[in-house]
């Protein structure tokens, strides 16, 4: 198999969930010493394929789940060839769901589509005080925050959190989302973006920081 | 403005009304039934509540009852308390899952592990538990229910979970969604399961004497842009139990209402090919619209809800009367509608705007 069928297989494995023949290709990748940024954009095209599928309902959770599952054992096979050769994340995103609010799919979603894109993801899990989210931020340098909140009642929460973050000056771009947020609601309470799915969080993304 | 003068005139029991409405039978107005946060209740008696959530729900004219719940676990009756702190408390619950509740305050609780992890483990410890798990359920206290029920003459239900939910409540969101695509079989099987148990325990109240008006099934399959899974794997896996469901209720001459939140849009004609009577409770964020659903369903699938719990929060009573009236026209052209909120209906409404959507719901859910 030439280089690029290699690497094509090797998106559509990730795309489809399939976790063992992503594994076998990206092994299959790293041995023929394929280049490590082209290995790394075929795992994060196969993330992608499967956002925009979940985004179009071509795609749900369990297709998402796997596709992840299927990058997360690809990407530790081609970590160290990513260290050699001094690539590095692309941003730091940290995330969370608000205080007060235990939900966390919708949060863990998004953290893998983020891992997907070859973002470095700090996971602040549920309930999240404010004061948690500034201080994670500032300690990992995060080029971007991921707000979640899946109930109505925490929405106030969302609101105080996104003034606290504004208040302490972080650079960091924040991004909104969960079941009750509309794109309305992120720009009444000042976040730079809102995302509908864990899918149109990446491009959402993409849109705040083009030349990342 | 009085508790007393808030309750509404009735010319039908809550029972024949609710029997009329799946009929598509003329009835003197909707049906109506509500569900309240804690906090929401705790708010409304500091703004002049004199009484809870049933006092809420007599003021309101509620018409349905209900005599059971049915949510059987494989290891019942062995939660552990594991840790206690300030805000939350740690419980190993019956079905397994590690979980952890606000110890002040309603709100979905987080799940912080799942034992039953592997399809090996259901097999040889959770399979088992469940089928030799005893009764779940109290037949003569349901019974007596029934009959507090008739008294007043409400419509009865028995409550149960459904199949998705109690795989999901077991082995957790993720490792469901998994399964549902590496292990179908596996989910399958947990989902037939648990169906029988539920099954199982629901006879055991018909044995009592018991025979309520239907059955109502909570679960939630969706969330607010799509279902979990997609219809064809809904339509393999799980439809198969909520068509066991539905044909025992109407065997026992129920009819059967399903709850689930989300965008369940996709899979509307997969619940009519199952048989369900009723959708509740409609969420309106999830882009679940009774103006759209009533004249393409409403004639086959009864509506029941989806009166924007945003907009009763905004406290704007005239977006709160223009929700109401539009939504109400459409459901009520088919006979086939019922009020309640998309969802429960959080702390953010006030108890005045409460009580104005009791006069909303009043004035506009007239069938004169």
């Amino acid at each position: 198999m030439r280089g690029t069928d290699t690497l094509d297989a090797l998106t559509a494995a990730i795309e489809h969930g399939r976790r063992d023949e992503a594994v076998a290709l990206m092994r299959a990748a790293v041995a023929a010493g394929e280049p490590p940024r082209k290995m790394l954009d075929a795992l994060a095209a196969g993330m992608a394929d499967v956002g925009r599928r979940f985004s179009n309902e071509q795609a749900f959770i369990p297709e998402v789940l796997t596709a992840a599952r299927a990058m997360k054992r690809s990407m530790a096979v081609l970590e160290p060839v990513l260290v050699d050769a001094g690539i590095r994340p692309e941003f730091t995103a940290v995330i969370g769901t608000v205080q007060g609010d235990l939900h966390d799919i919708g949060k863990n979603l998004v953290a893998m589509m983020w891992k997907g894109s070859n973002y470095a993801v700090v996971d602040l899990g549920t309930n999240v005080s404010p004061e948690t989210f500034i201080e994670a931020a500032g300690d990992y340098g995060a080029d971007v925050i991921g707000l979640s909140s899946l109930m109505t009642t925490t929405l106030p929460a969302m609101q105080r959190t996104v003034r606290a973050l504004r208040c302490a000056g972080l650079k960091a771009r924040i991004i909104v989302g969960g079941a009750p947020v509309t794109s309305s609601f992120a720009r009444r309470i000042g976040a730079d973006g809102y995302a509908k799915d864990a899918a149109a969080v990446v491009r959402e993304t993409r849109r705040l920081m083009p030349a990342g | 403005m009085s508790n007393a003068t808030l309750t509404c005139e009735a010319t039908l029991t809550g029972r024949q009304r609710v029997q009329r409405m799946f009929a598509r039978q003329d009835h003197d107005r909707v049906p109506r039934h509500d569900t309240f946060w804690g906090e929401t209740i705790e708010r409304w008696q500091g703004e002049g509540l004199n009484g809870d959530a049933r006092h809420v729900l007599e003021m309101l004219g509620s018409d349905f009852h209900q005599i059971a719940w049915c949510w059987p676990a494989p290891l019942a009756g062995r939660d552990q308390v594991i840790e206690v702190d300030a805000q939350t408390r740690i419980v190993r619950d019956g079905h397994g899952k590690l979980v952890r509740y606000w110890r002040d305050r309603s709100g979905t609780p987080e799940h912080l592990g799942f034992d039953c992890d592997s399809r090996e483990k259901w097999q040889r410890i959770y399979k088992p538990a469940l089928l030799d798990s005893g009764l779940q359920i109290n037949p003569p206290a349901a019974r007596r229910a029934e009959r507090l029920g008739r008294e007043k003459g409400k419509w009865c239900y028995m409550a149960c979970v459904e199949p998705f939910e109690q795989t999901r409540a077991m082995m957790g969101d993720e490792l469901t969604a998994i399964a549902m695509a590496e292990d179908p079989e596996w989910v399958a099987d947990v989902a037939e399961a648990f169906t029988s148990e539920v099954m199982r325990n629901l006879d055991a109240v018909i044995a009592e004497g018991a025979w309520p008006d239907g059955l109502w099934c909570y679960g939630d399959m969706a969330y607010n842009h799509a279902t979990f899974c997609s219809p064809k794997m809904y339509r393999e896996l799980i439809w198969p139990q909520h068509r066991r469901l539905v044909q025992w209720a109407h065997a026992h001459d129920m009819k059967f209402i399903y709850h689930t939140d989300g965008n369940i849009n996709a899979v509307i004609d997969l619940y009519l090919e199952a048989g369900f009577d009723c959708l509740q409770p409609l969420e309106a964020k999830a882009d679940v619209d009774v103006r759209k659903l009533a004249p393409r369903y409403g004639d086959r699938l009864a509506l029941f809800g989806n009166i924007d719990v945003m907009v009763m929060g905004s406290n704007d009573l005239e977006a709160l009367e223009a929700e109401i009236a539009g939504k109400f026209q459409a459901g009520m052209a088919t006979r086939g509608y019922a009020y309640h909120s998309d969802h429960s209906v959080p702390p953010t409404v006030s108890w005045a705007t409460y009580q104005r959507l009791i006069e909303l719901v009043d004035a506009y859910g007239r069938y004169d």
